[in-house]
């Protein structure tokens, strides 16, 4: 065999190998949320399929489960929006105003999400508890926001940095105010840019766990993950196929997300680690 | 509109301290007039069309644009950009992208909040005026540089402004275009009689182009004057080497006094210059003068001249009609434009230096 | 003579307000929103728990101020230096083995294919999917009487009997590890790929033209140049190791016997119990840790920069 030959078969094990280990796991939890019993791998059984799993995830009130898919959805979509809207004017000011020290603000913002969650996680309990917010999607909304800001500054600020400064004098010149050349031309220009990093915001949002598990307490605010983690079949066994069909539904979002907009986050991800 | 810079000065903080970008600068350009703006880079140029259009606010002097006070540093006035009606063609075309060709030369119009039917009337006018008409649904992604550069224009023009600014507009186009499209700007502007304000680091556009050129010099103002007045008296050292297509030579050479002429001593050969030279070596002091002659004014003269200088030609650059000689005499290199192509590397020449031609500044101004 | 560019003569008084007020008032109001995010709903926090660790906060207890009582406490607490340890051996094992595979993918995903972005796609969905999830993912499949991990084990020939993974203490270990590899090496890998893509191609032309073998290509020109992504990797990486608290809560709850307890679990039950005080110096004890290894690496970054 030529050496060439060699080298792409060794690319397509590769490929291969890593296309199981990210997916196996994922096609693992997908049959066994789609099996009678959950030990369709043991001799003597086999595969079998239902959709009772997913019913009882969507029908049984008592699991809450639409509850904490609905919570989940809204809590990360207006921290992502609230991310975008805060960061949006002050990463338009970094790169547009010669504002002294601006790049020390950015480090030590980004500096801040580095800070381990569990060092906030008490206070913000008291917190929320003496505004009596725990248990309500502002109890979650303001903490995200706050600990995703610092990310989703860093990633627009490289975005905005790529608009041309000559863009904002054109449309100056061209009779516009400050604010309406950032209305009709920088923002439009970022739109792409502003959109990746609302969707990295979402993500982040979405797959939060120790705020969301210490901030709510019932399925009136509580999360998806947080309720995933907490299912406990009624003696003790978990109920696999139950959990499974759970985790299908909630990776569904994500997954969507992620298949559409590969190319963007993958830009926004990029951005907010290499640039620095 | 006539535009008039009185004593206008422009000083940016940077984390280490000021930095004086412009300092009194005072120009007068007249109704209609091509004034250039001509210097090398970091110069000051582009902050004075800055400042010309109010992207840029004055830390002293005045500016008046058609008689009215439009920044103004002591009497606290300020007019931004949007109320003085002036238009702007940058070095990046700073197109839109996400808008259409028309939709970008319709921006100022859609600004200012005009009609549709105006709006539409008056794209479709500029578009034919710069031949872009075929091209007025695509996006400037999709566009050539000549392109580009021509939506740029039709988008400065659209709402006809009092005062039409140019930033370095040819300096990304490739050298052909270059050319051709410098003749059309010229037109253009005549046409149009708008007051224009172009900015250049390119002697040769500012030759070709201006009807007066301002040359800068780490933000002040060295000479202004007709393209003519600058190539052919040149206030200082700076702007004898920086206008003309090859740098005039500046040497350091003795002038003497003998019986009653000022006498110019190129090694053993010594030259009397005419009355009127005579004259101005003698205002600066005959102690320490740099005298210059441009390339092409120095003839080969082969056999004999009249005031025969005699050098070796250390090399020769072909230019194509003309060569570039470099002559050495002595302690000295002098360049020479020449059309004769006989002459080879290593020969001897003889030099005919009129001294008419001569140029003289004092030293201290060394370029 | 005339002066040279960027004069740096003082500025007289009244210049230097005209800049300093109006202006940059309005440009520092952009910011001002991000800012009191950051500090009433991290940074207060944060303080919060450091002054939190110096009392004695104890529910139905009266508080009282302590001193370095909890750590005086922690630090003689076996459980304390159990979670310690556990937590630096995770960072220590999962963050090289992430760095590794996440290289071998982003080596083959750099290679043009006409399924590059379905295949980039599908190794980003791991990453996006949340940490609870992936927890009981790995849960089912390290289950001990019909798990995939048991399953293929038997299928092998490994062992005859299935084993008891989340049971030992060693097991659980490793369950942590794979499933922390699974989740967050896509993160690594496209974080590297596009340090790879920044690599000039006519580098390893000119590579190819010295006859350099695919090895020498590799260590002399991919791992230097990509040396500087691998930092920020490394960085993003260990500090997430170290806080790691949803995969461990759901995966192994800190099992068996408090072996796979992080720090980050570790104070979140003092917090649960009611241990504010002694909790919040766990929680203090982690941040340092952190924080200090974010300084560490951005100096060795640097480091490697001038030395580069």
């Amino acid at each position: 065999m030529s050496g060439e030959g060699q080298v792409r078969l060794l690319y397509r094990a590769g490929v291969l190998g890593m296309a199981v280990f990210a997916l196996g796991p994922i096609l693992y939890m997908a049959l066994t949320a789609a099996s009678v019993r959950p030990d369709f791998l043991s001799p003597g059984t086999g595969f079998e399929f239902t959709a009772a799993h997913f019913l009882s995830v969507l029908r049984t009130t008592s699991l809450h489960f639409p509850d904490y898919l609905r919570n989940s959805l809204v809590v990360s979509g207006i921290s992502a929006a609230l991310c975008v809207g805060i960061a949006s004017p002050a990463a338009y000011a970094i790169t547009r105003l010669p504002l002294p020290g601006r790049m020390l603000f950015l480090l030590c913002i980004l500096a801040v999400s580095m800070f381990p969650p569990v060092s906030m996680v008490s206070y913000l309990f008291r917190f929320m508890g003496t505004l009596g917010l725990i248990n309500t999607y502002a109890a979650l909304v303001l903490p995200y926001t706050a600990w995703i800001l610092p990310l989703s500054l860093w990633i627009l600020t490289s975005y905005f940095a790529q608009v041309p400064a000559d863009l904002d004098r054109a449309a100056v010149v061209d009779g516009c105010t400050r604010l309406a050349a950032l209305r009709k031309v920088v923002l439009p220009v970022a739109a792409p840019g502003i959109f990746s990093t609302a969707l990295l915001a979402f993500i982040f949002a979405f797959n939060e766990f120790l705020f969301a598990l210490m901030l709510t307490t019932d399925h009136a605010a509580r999360t998806v993950p947080v309720g995933i983690a907490l299912f406990e079949g009624l003696h003790g066994e978990i109920p696999w196929g139950v959990v499974m069909a759970a985790s299908v539904l909630t990776t569904v979002p994500v997954v969507l997300l992620t298949l559409v907009f590969q190319r963007r986050i993958i830009q926004g991800l990029t951005r907010g680690a290499v640039k620095g | 509109m006539r535009l008039v810079l009185s004593d206008v000065g422009k000083t940016f903080l940077s984390l280490r301290g000021p930095v004086r970008a412009v300092r009194d600068v005072t120009l007068a350009i007249g109704e209609g007039e091509l004034f250039v703006l001509l210097g090398p880079s970091g110069c000051g140029k582009s902050t004075v069309l800055n400042l010309a259009a109010g992207l840029v606010k004055p830390t002293s002097g005045e500016i008046r644009l058609g008689g009215r006070v439009v920044a103004s540093r002591d009497g606290k006035v300020f007019v931004p950009p949007k109320e003085r009606n002036v238009a702007m063609v940058f070095q990046s075309y700073a197109l839109y992208p996400h808008l259409t060709v028309f939709e970008n030369i319709a921006f100022p119009l859609r600004v200012a909040g005009e009609k549709k039917g105006d709006i539409g009337h008056a794209v479709a006018q500029a578009g034919k005026t710069l031949g872009i008409s075929d091209i007025l649904q695509a996006r400037p992604a999709e566009l050539s540089g000549g392109q580009r550069q021509r939506v740029a224009i039709a988008r400065a023009i659209v709402r006809k402004p009092a005062l039409f600014l140019l930033d370095e507009p040819l300096s990304n186009l490739d050298a052909g275009l270059r050319a051709s499209t410098r003749g059309e700007l010229k037109r253009l502007q005549r046409e149009l009689g708008v007051t224009t304000l172009y900015v250049t680091h390119d002697q040769t556009e500012a030759m070709t182009l201006g009807d007066r050129i301002a040359l800068l010099r780490d933000g002040a103002v060295v000479q202004t004057g007709t393209p003519r007045d600058l190539y052919e008296r040149p206030e200082t050292p700076f702007a004898a080497s920086f206008i003309g297509s090859t740098p005039m030579n500046l040497l350091k050479i003795p002038v003497l006094e003998e019986g009653g002429n000022a006498v110019l001593c190129l090694g053993e050969t010594r030259l009397i210059l005419p009355p009127g030279q005579a004259a101005r070596v003698r205002r600066l002091g005959t102690a320490g003068i740099l005298f210059g002659i441009r390339p092409e004014h120095v003839r080969i003269a082969r056999g004999t001249a009249d005031r025969p200088v005699t050098g070796t030609v250390t090399s020769v650059e072909d230019l194509g009609r003309e060569s570039l000689l470099q002559v050495r005499m002595g302690e000295m290199s002098l360049s020479v434009l020449t059309g004769d192509k006989t002459v080879r590397e290593g020969e001897t020449v003889v030099l005919d230096i009129p001294p008419e031609e001569a140029h003289f500044f004092a030293e201290g101004n060394g370029p | 003579m005339e002066e040279p560019p960027g004069d740096r003569r003082p500025l007289p008084p009244d210049v230097r307000e005209r800049h300093a007020a109006g202006e940059l008032v309005r440009g520092y109001a952009f910011l001002a929103p991000v800012s009191a995010f950051v500090a009433v709903f991290v940074i207060v926090p944060v303080i919060g728990t450091f002054a939190g660790s110096l009392m004695q906060d104890v529910t139905f207890l009266p508080k009282r101020f302590l001193g370095p009582g909890n750590y005086r406490a922690m630090l003689s607490d076996p459980g304390f230096w159990q979670a310690l340890r556990f937590t630096c051996l995770f960072t220590l094992v999962s963050v090289p083995l992430e760095l590794f595979l996440g290289l071998a993918f982003a080596l083959l995903l750099a290679h043009p294919s006409r399924a590059r972005g379905l295949l980039r796609a599908c190794v980003l969905i791991p990453w996006a999917i949340p940490a609870a999830v992936s927890g009981r993912i790995f849960q089912l499949i390290y289950n001990y009487h019909y798990g995939l991990a048991n399953y293929l084990a038997g299928l092998i020939g490994l062992s005859d009997r299935p084993v008891s993974w989340l049971g030992s203490p060693v097991g659980a270990f490793a369950a942590l590890v794979t499933a922390d590899a699974w989740k967050t090496t896509p993160f690594v890998a496209i974080i590297l790929l596009a340090g790879l893509s920044g690599i000039p191609g006519d580098l390893y032309l000119q590579a190819e033209i010295d006859r350099a073998g695919v090895l020498r290509r590799f260590t002399r020109i991919t791992l230097p140049l990509l040396s500087p992504v691998i930092v920020v990797a490394l960085l993003f990486r260990t500090i997430d190791a170290l806080r790691v608290f949803d995969l461990v809560f759901v995966l192994t709850g800190g099992g068996p016997g408090g072996s796979t307890n992080s720090l980050s679990l570790y104070g979140y039950h003092y917090f649960l119990s009611g241990d504010f005080g002694y909790g919040s110096a766990v929680s203090v004890a982690l941040f340092l840790i952190a924080f200090g290894l974010s300084v560490l690496y951005v100096r060795a970054g640097r480091f490697a920069r001038e030395l580069a």
